[in-house]
């Protein structure tokens, strides 16, 4: 009997639960070099802001135990030429692409997001509010509830398909964030983006990375970003997006049951491109062997 | 170009270089046939150590047997695995990767320029411009090392029948002193010809050729280095500073970049 992996988030129907994270696959165009894309459940884009971002200078990567260190600054490519140089491929490809969007000011959230309600390849956006915000002193929108609220607010009026937040985790309670970000009218929790971390150079006394700070990805956030979905699952109604150190189909499988009804993979794809395509086979095994009909049988089944 | 692919390869060969130094003759890989000079492979290393790939030149490829050879100096953690891999292991192999140096005209004179172990992949475009027709007497291969101990493959460079031109920071081997005394020697009196630069080394090395191209007008290609998570051009981690601002990817809009263009630091 034939395995269903067919998953729904707030009326979209995704071919399967593997979706690649933002910053980590682009906008599409090289890992459909090394396969199809219609291989993923969704394509999620890296951030794009109002203006084009160059990024900050190098380095911008310091590998960890079990992970990476980044600070890309957000570099892309901008609404227009997003608009105009990406979204023709994007649009050629048989699977669904969230478009995730950045900015500096509500404002900026908006004018994006507007452009983007008239761009119908834009399936979902994913409103990345890991962002500092310069009006306030350069605190990230996702910090703080009230922000958090407005920015989704304020997307929703101008964006009129599915919105999914997407929850920074240095924060002191993610279940607040998620509630805000639920009245401000989302319909779907993307859980969690990078942690911040630093790394130095014992013998220059450096920063390793030119920003100082940086995002911690990769292996060694699985537990954390696990912990912070089952607690929002078991508080918050919204479908849940699980991210974080995912690079098989049993790391899958734990957020599916702690909450996830998809997940995203990103600093995996940098180990190994083709990591989705491995994780749904080893997805349809895994259902076969334990006799499931559906991939959504697991969400949430964990035996507390 | 053609596409990467990520495949299981066997250690085919395995020779100690010394000083550190080790060839790995890789095989199968079914991209054997299509690898140019200057492209690589992001090799994953056979340790739950270590989670991202490490990139190498390729040094030479046999397409008929869909081998691909690399040379590596053990630096770091990944090379030390690396180094004591042996014949029969597997390796995991992702490529061919990044843009190739494009082959010089036949009438023109190649200046190399190789430092350390910036060699492999100049080794590998001099193989190849010899086999598509290029005079090796008209390839002049500048190599340099910190010591004698530091330059390897020199009966393998010398049988290519190239004009190979060594130099050593302490003299232990050819001229004493940087590479690059040499070969500015050597463009200031072939002025007059035509000339193309190639070059790969450490990154001091790689802005003193990229100064004399612009210095005597010559024209030519480096191949760059980076720290590369993931070698395909998603990760936006490895970029450089372009003379004429912005960044560029080394891993997929490089390694090889024209000489002029890049804003190298050091
Ligand atoms: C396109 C490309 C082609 C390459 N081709 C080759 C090749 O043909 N042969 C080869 O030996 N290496 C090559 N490298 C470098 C290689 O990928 C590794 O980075 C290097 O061999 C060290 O890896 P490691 O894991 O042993 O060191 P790590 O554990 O990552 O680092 C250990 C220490 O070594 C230093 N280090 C790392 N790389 C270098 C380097 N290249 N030169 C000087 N110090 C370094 C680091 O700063 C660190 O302090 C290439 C890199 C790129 C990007
Ligand atoms: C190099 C890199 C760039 C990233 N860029 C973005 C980005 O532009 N926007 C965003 O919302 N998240 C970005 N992220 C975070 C990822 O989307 C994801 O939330 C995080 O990496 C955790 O998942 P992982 O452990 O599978 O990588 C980036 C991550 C990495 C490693
Ligand atoms: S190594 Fe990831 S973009 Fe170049």
């Amino acid at each position: 009997m034939p395995v269903d992996l067919k998953c729904k988030i707030a009326g979209v129907e995704f071919a399967n639960p593997i979706m690649t994270a933002s910053g980590c696959a682009g906008y599409g165009e090289e890992l459909a070099q090394i396969y199809p894309l219609s291989n993923l459940g969704a394509l999620v884009t890296k951030s794009i802001s109002l203006k084009v971002r160059p990024g900050y200078p190098p380095p911008r990567t310091v590998e960890t135990p079990g992970g990476l260190l980044n600070a890309i600054g957000l570099a892309n490519v901008g609404i227009d030429r997003f608009l105009n140089e990406k979204v023709p491929f994007l649009e050629q490809q048989k699977t669904k692409v969230i478009v995730n969007v950045a900015g500096s000011t509500i404002d900026e959230y908006v004018e994006v997001c507007s452009r983007l309600n008239d761009c119908s390849c834009a399936d979902m956006i994913e409103l990345n509010i890991s962002c500092p915000n310069v009006n306030e002193g350069g605190i990230e929108f996702g910090t703080s509830p009230k922000l958090t609220e407005k920015t989704v607010a304020a997307a929703r009026k101008v964006f009129k398909r599915p919105i999914i937040a997407k929850l920074a985790p240095n924060v002191t309670s993610i279940v607040e964030i998620a509630k805000a970000a639920e009245q401000g009218g989302a319909d779907a929790l993307s859980i969690i983006n990078s942690v911040i971390g630093t790394a130095v150079d014992i013998d220059s006394w450096k920063p390793l990375l030119a920003n100082i700070n940086g995002g911690l990805t990769g292996p060694a956030i699985k537990p954390i970003a696990l912990a912070m979905v089952s607690g929002v699952y078991r508080k918050c109604k919204l479908p849940i997006i699980g991210i974080g150190g995912i690079t098989d189909y049993k790391d899958v499988i734990e957020y599916l049951l702690y909450g996830a009804t998809a997940v995203q993979v990103g600093t995996a794809l940098f180990v190994d491109p083709s990591a989705p395509l491995k994780i749904v086979k080893g997805l349809k095994k895994y259902l076969k062997e334990k006799k499931l009909k559906s991939v959504t049988e697991l969400i949430g089944k964990v035996r507390r | 170009m053609t596409k990467p692919t990520c495949e299981d390869t066997l250690v085919v060969k395995k020779r100690d270089l010394k000083n550190d130094y080790f060839s790995l003759v890789l095989a199968p890989f079914s991209g054997a046939k299509s690898i140019k000079p200057g492209q690589f492979v992001h090799i994953r290393l056979p340790s739950t150590e270590i989670y991202f790939r490490r990139a190498f030149s390729v040094a030479s490829v046999n397409p008929v047997k869909k081998e691909v050879e690399i040379i590596f100096k053990v630096f770091g953690r990944g090379t030390k695995i690396l180094g004591k891999m042996r014949k029969g292991d597997s390796l995991d192999l992702l490529g061919p990767l990044g843009v190739p140096f494009s082959f010089p005209n036949k009438k023109e004179r190649a200046v190399i320029v190789a430092g350390g172990v910036g060699f492999p992949p100049l080794m590998f475009l001099a193989e190849k411009m010899i086999e598509r027709g290029h005079n090796p007497k008209q390839i002049e291969f500048f190599y340099g090392g910190r010591s004698k101990t530091e330059l390897v493959e020199l009966s393998r460079l010398k049988k290519m029948g190239i004009k190979l031109h060594l130099s050593t920071d302490d003299g232990s081997a050819g001229t004493k002193g940087l590479v690059i005394g040499p070969v500015e020697k050597y463009l200031k009196k072939h002025l007059n010809e035509k000339l193309k630069l190639f070059g790969c080394g450490p990154e001091k090395m790689l802005k003193a050729v990229d100064e004399l191209g612009l210095k005597y007008d010559i024209k030519g290609q480096l191949a760059l280095e980076a720290l590369m998570p993931c070698g395909v051009g998603i990760c936006l981690g490895c970029v450089v500073p372009l003379k004429a601002g912005g960044f560029a990817r080394v891993c997929c809009d490089g390694p090889v970049f024209e000489i002029g263009v890049v804003n190298i630091a050091c």
